[in-house]
């Protein structure tokens, strides 16, 4: 099972990776003509700054019991037994917003537009070349690693 | 081998130059690339501020303003114009120096070759002397007396340099600019913390610093530099790693200014000269082409068969000429002289020396070029190369490629002597072109670059393209040193061109791609453009003729670029100039420029679609001239 393993240390809060986390989702799109000015811009990752901890990168950890799925009430939540990956299913999903109350890590949030859907890490749908957030790291604070569970 | 770096070096067009480089034991720019790979997402989209301490403010989902209240359309302005007036800067600095050393060479009665190039400025400047040194120093006060106004007093020679629709349309937008160097200044400050803030006034301003650029940085200096090298004439040279040879001592020159090589390259050939080469064991001198001064030189070889051994290659080549290790010294004047060639010359003792104060190498000897010292200066470079040719000759192991580039590219072509070929007249050209054996014409100029695809990948793609197209291709800059070297300026390279055009170039025996030299020959291929248009009686932007800088590299390209789209013609790029960020930025150079000058920008890093845009663009211009 594949997870993004996060080493804060080489965070330099640069934000490329929310740019090729908006870029992934925005079809068609590069680095050149992402609309970062779209209502519809919106990162699956976060990169809080801490004056004493310094850049603090906040993504989805996929969690081994992960709350998000565990408070899902409608079944929009899932996770892969397979990859190891929580899946969203907006079909699903009844925007009560549970998920986001009880994610550990706060970086669930329901969408800017239309607060009628969860803006998750889908894991770039598990692509061959790893998600967009890694590759566009220049510090490689964020990495693929094969974890256990 | 690759022994020292376990990285990948990227691709070239010139397949014999990667397999050189990706065995070399050194550090290059086409090995830097990979660890570069990684792009910053704001940077690419222009959107990164650092004009205050409150930033770097970046344009995010979560911060549509930087902390002054600067839009994205305010900042991807500000930096672009920025950038212009840098690269302006850079173009205006050379013209500088090339009419101050026109002055001086006139009045110490000095060698003024291009006899033509001073009768055909004299025309332009309306000066009436017979005396032609009294004719040049008026010529060289007339450009520097230009240059040093104040930006609120127009340049004089802007109505007798330009097209004339094209001067009416400038004064109607209220471009034309003032002094060319305030100019520069003006454009630093309107772009400096919380002045300006109005995009399409600084898009407006990037216009006029390109008619500055283009009609002084780049038209004039190539004339200037014709009076006292000499005009181009065409003729068949000797290209690539090929040229270096290994029985005389030799020097890789780089920059952007001729003038300062005036003296030295003819001194090289004198006998005290070659008899001091002869007492240490060499045959002589022999200065080696790179970047666009070596193109200018090969531009007028025909004035310098002896000295000159031909153009070796471009900016991103000139890591693997050093590391052939027979070159002993680099006389460097300008860019584009790579940081990266610094730690090569201390591996392999190659003597470096800077001419030009403003491009001081970390590691090199500044020797500042004095006009009045030129005869001793030149003299202590030779002693000074003299000593590090026995040094290092036995020392370092030679590396040579016999194979890389070709003996037969077609070069000297300018406005003049490709004129002279046709007979004098431009006719023959026009009347292929209405007859549609060319069906248009193409200006693949500026830099090489690694990126869009690796070293000229995307440049020779789009002239394999094009050619393909029956579209006559001209070149000027970096883009001619790949061109030549994977053979595209031969005259075999017809074969690769349409039905058409193969029949025209091997009816005249030439390639179908011309090779113009150095970027600042832009300046001559508008020259041809602007006489093309004037002998059919339409404006420049009805010609079909388009121009392309697919790897552009640098701020001095965004300053051609301007004077590109101030002429009102259409301006390919392989990659954005890191405007996307703002809708009003690409409204305005790929919509709106088309009403204001008849220019527009296209940005396409794919070679074919990109030349079907520029071909579907010469076919519509030709059905409006009804031909």
């Amino acid at each position: 099972m594949k997870r993004i393993i996060i080493d804060r240390e080489k965070c330099d809060g640069c934000l490329n990776c929310n740019i090729a986390c908006i870029s992934a989702h925005e079809e068609g799109s590069n680095f050149y003509t992402v609309n970062l000015q779209s209502p519809d811009a919106e990162t699956r990752n976060f990169i809080k700054f801490d004056a004493q901890q310094g850049y603090l990168p906040i993504f989805c950890r996929h969690c081994d019991e992960p709350e998000c799925v565990l408070s899902c009430m409608s079944g929009a939540l899932e996770k892969d037994q397979l990859t190891g990956h929580v899946q969203y299913d907006e079909t699903k999903c009844a925007a009560c917003y549970m998920c986001v109350m009880n994610c550990s890590y706060g970086v669930l949030k329901p969408d800017k537009q239309t607060r009628t859907k969860l803006i998750k890490c889908d894991f770039c749908d598990d692509k061959p070349d790893g998600p967009s957030c890694v590759k566009s790291c220049p510090k490689k604070a964020i990495e693929v690693k094969e974890v256990s569970r | 081998m690759n022994s020292n770096f376990s990285c990948k070096t990227c691709a070239s067009a010139d397949q014999k130059l990667e397999t050189f480089i990706s065995n070399l034991s050194v550090d290059t720019s086409h090995h830097r690339m990979e660890g570069q790979s990684v792009k910053c997402g704001f940077g690419l989209q222009g959107i990164c501020c650092r004009l205050c301490s409150n930033g770097p403010c970046r344009i995010t989902p979560d911060g549509l303003k930087g902390v002054c209240g600067a839009t994205a359309d305010t900042m991807v302005a500000r930096n672009f114009l920025r950038a212009v007036s840098a690269g302006s800067g850079c173009y205006i600095h050379i013209v500088e120096n090339t009419a101050l050393m026109l002055k001086k060479t006139a009045l110490s009665k000095g060698v003024l070759k291009g006899k033509v190039a001073l009768a055909k400025l004299a025309e332009i400047f309306e000066i009436d002397e017979t005396d032609e040194y009294i004719c040049a120093e008026k010529i060289a006060d007339l450009v520097l007396a230009d240059l040093y106004k104040p930006d609120y007093v127009k340049m004089e020679l802007v109505e007798k340099m330009a097209y004339k629709p094209r001067f009416d349309r400038w004064k109607e937008l209220g471009i034309l600019p003032g002094g060319a160097k305030s100019e520069v200044f003006a454009g630093v400050v309107k772009t400096s913390t919380n002045l300006n803030s109005d995009p399409v006034d600084m898009y407006l301003n990037c216009l006029k610093l390109g008619i500055s650029t283009g009609l002084y940085g780049l038209t004039l200096t190539n004339l200037l530099n014709d009076v006292m090298l000499g005009e181009p004439s065409i003729r068949l040279a000797p290209v690539g790693l090929r040229v270096i040879d290994t029985d005389y001592i030799n020097i890789m020159i780089t920059g952007h200014q001729h003038a300062m090589f005036a003296y030295l390259q003819d001194r090289l050939i004198q006998d005290d000269v070659i008899e001091k080469a002869k007492a240490v064991g060499a045959k002589g001198f022999k200065l080696v082409g790179c970047t666009c001064v070596g193109q200018d030189l090969q531009l007028r070889g025909e004035h310098y068969k002896e000295v000159f051994n031909g153009h070796a290659g471009n900016n991103f080549t000139s890591e693997a000429i050093l590391a052939t290790g027979a070159i002993d010294a680099v006389l460097s004047e300008f860019n584009c002289t790579l940081p990266g060639i610094e730690p090569i010359c201390d591996e392999f003792k190659i003597k470096q020396i800077c001419l030009d104060e403003v491009s001081k190498k970390a590691n090199a000897e500044m020797k500042p070029f004095v006009f009045e010292e030129k005869e001793t200066q030149s003299n202590e470079i030779i002693d000074a190369v003299i000593e590090a040719y026995q040094a290092r000759r036995g020392a370092v192991a030679l590396n040579m490629n016999a194979d890389h580039g070709n003996d037969d590219t077609l070069t000297g072509v300018s406005e003049g002597s490709l004129k002279s070929f046709l007979g004098g007249t431009w006719k023959p050209l026009i009347d292929l072109i209405v007859k549609g054996e060319i069906k248009g014409i193409a200006g693949v100029v500026g830099c090489s670059s690694l990126t869009a695809g690796g070293h000229d990948v995307l440049t020779v793609n789009l002239v394999k393209e094009l050619i393909a197209k029956d579209i006559l291709v001209l070149s000027a800059g970096c883009s001619s040193g790949g061109l030549e070297n994977v053979g595209l300026m031969s005259p075999s390279a017809a074969s690769l061109a349409g039905p058409k055009l193969r029949a025209v170039c091997e009816s005249l025996g030439i390639p179908p791609v011309l090779n113009f030299g150095p970027c600042l020959a832009i300046g001559r291929l508008e020259l041809v453009a602007t006489e093309l248009a004037e002998a059919i009686g339409v404006d420049l932007p009805q010609l079909p003729l388009v121009l392309s800088a697919p790897q552009w590299l640098e701020e001095q390209a965004l300053a051609d670029g301007a004077f590109g789209l101030a002429l009102g013609l259409p301006l390919h790029l392989g990659l954005p100039p890191f405007v996307t960020g703002s809708p009003v930025a690409v409204q305005v150079f790929t919509q709106d420029m088309l009403s204001l000058t008849g220019g527009q920008l296209i940005i396409d890093d794919n070679a074919k679609s990109a030349a079907e845009t520029l071909d579907a663009i010469i076919e519509k211009k030709r059905q409006e001239l009804n031909i």
